[in-house]
């Protein structure tokens, strides 16, 4: 089998593992909305937590599984490497996009604000930003060695940012305490919710893995086409 | 008395899945480009 | 130990003598300063924000600009003559370059730091005669930390299609940490406070100095083509 009939393959059985994904998650909406009572104190929009945590920690564990795979590569030089990390990174950026706009719609009923800068929205913005721009880099270099070198570089370093940022803002904050926002109540939270939430998790993860698999494959054929085209010119 | 927030928890459910769906859909489309 | 730090002398030298004959990056430096100081004072309800409220902000925002137009220039020069070329040939050991690059960006930036101060002491009226030591470190805690971050990037931007787009792109969010640090302390300078209210920024500069001093000068040789 060639390369390139080995990335198709990789992509249909991604496309499969997406398909079964999404209708796990189509699950999760009907349990959220129709079998999952509503919060007394927070009002329907309470719900909003069950798509947006577990797209917050998808998105998350993304960025930082292309750190890694960055660090990885950068030792090891294994172009696979760099292909695994850009794909993680893409995911982690559409998975951000609807944490990035699930939260507000959730702070603005529950807390009186679109946005708070506390540690984690404002870590998980800025975040997202770099890989924003991770991304734009890596469309701006053509040498695909170069590429996953700059992309190792940027990974590692955001890496290493995200603790500095979270204390950043922390300390900004106790130093100047806003009025009391609403903390949703992770822990006292009754069975019914505390399963329709970590079931959640659990999709948005397989959504995570089956996009990864789709993106992976895709970069392979990419590169195999950029490769294509070098050669007839 | 339980407010009467549904509006923002409609409008934050479709956008989850308006943009999960959108991706998965981007990412077939550009795989059929290079078939 | 002795050659090393006369290679990144060197490489501060050129840079500097390079400059010094343009003096294009300094002038749009200090221009940028000029605008955003004033700009910023303008900008507000007088009424509403005492000087010392925008002050600290309005110092930090003209210092970031400022560091970015100097990284901008950095290595564009380099490329322009391909002049990288020739510094990789020499024995000159690669984390040499880093630092003298890094060391000539941070010089640049100093300067126009330097000279924007006294324009911030007349257009915001703040008294730092017996606080300057103090503002003197904090900058340099913050711009050594913007310094070393923004020379790793600019070596890796100035080689693709949109650099002066991409660099503060990449750059802004490695500025969140030191710029919020380092305007905290200032607000307490300004403010007549004892630097040691500030304590716990000071250790958050200082943790990001030595986290990415070293990780951009380690990081430096993935950055070059062999």
């Amino acid at each position: 089998m060639t390369r390139k009939d080995k990335a198709l393959r990789l992509a249909r059985t991604g496309q499969i593992v997406t398909g079964a994904a999404l209708v796990a998650l189509a699950g999760i909406y009907i349990r959220a909305l129709v079998f999952t009572p509503v919060d007394r104190l927070q009002g329907p929009a309470q719900k909003i937590l069950y798509v947006h945590a577990p797209a917050a920690v998808s998105a998350l564990t993304a960025f930082a599984i292309c750190g890694i795979l960055s660090i990885v590569y950068l030792g090891l030089r294994d172009r696979r490497l760099d292909r695994a990390a850009a794909s993680s990174a893409e995911v982690g950026v559409a998975l951000s996009v609807a944490m990035l706009i699930s939260g507000p719609l959730w702070g603005k009923p529950v807390w009186g604000t679109w946005w708070a800068w506390d540690a984690r929205l404002t870590s998980t913005l800025f975040i997202f930003l770099l890989f924003v721009g991770y991304l734009i880099m890596r469309d701006s270099v053509v040498d695909p060695d170069q590429r996953a070198r700059f992309s190792a570089v940027i990974g590692i370093m955001g890496l290493v940012l995200v603790p500095f940022i979270h204390v950043t803002v922390y300390m900004f904050r106790t130093l100047h305490p806003d009025p009391t926002l609403l903390k949703p109540s992770a822990p006292s939270m009754p069975g019914v919710m505390l399963v329709t939430l970590l079931s959640s998790f659990g999709v948005f993860f397989m959504v995570y893995v089956s996009f990864v698999i789709q993106r992976y494959a895709l970069a392979d054929l990419q590169e195999l086409r950029d490769e294509e085209m070098l050669r007839d010119s | 008395m339980t407010p009467d927030n549904g509006g923002y928890m409609v409008a934050a459910y479709i956008v989850v899945a308006v943009v999960t769906v959108v991706y998965a859909v981007s990412l077939a489309w550009r795989v059929r480009k290079l078939k | 130990m002795r050659d090393y730090v006369r290679a990144v002398w060197a490489i501060i030298a050129k840079d500097a003598t390079v400059e010094w004959r343009t003096k294009t990056a300094f002038s749009s430096a200090l221009v940028f300063a000029i605008l955003v100081l004033s700009i910023l004072y303008f900008a507000r309800d007088r009424t509403a924000v005492s000087d010392l409220a925008v002050a600290p902000g309005a110092l930090w925002v003209t210092f970031t600009f400022a560091a970015m137009v100097v990284l901008n220039r950095a290595f564009l020069l380099e490329r322009e003559n391909n002049a990288m070329e020739g510094l990789l040939l020499t024995p000159v050991p690669r984390t040499a370059i880093f630092v003298g690059k890094m060391g000539g960006n941070l010089l640049f930036v100093a300067l126009v730091e330097l000279v924007s101060v006294p324009l911030f002491v007349l257009f915001y009226n703040v008294s730092l005669t017996a606080r300057l030591p103090q503002l003197i470190l904090v900058t340099a805690m913050a711009t050594v930390a913007f310094v070393a971050v923004g020379t790793l990037l600019s070596a890796m931007v100035v080689r693709t299609r949109f650099a002066e787009l991409m660099l503060p792109v990449l750059l802004l969010p490695f500025l969140i940490p030191p710029v919020v640090g380092a305007v905290q302390v200032t607000v307490l300078i300004l403010a007549g406070r004892p630097l040691s209210d500030g304590m716990g920024w000071l250790k958050l500069l200082a943790a990001f100095d030595i986290a990415f001093v070293t990780l951009a000068v380690l990081l430096f040789e993935a950055t070059l083509d062999e």
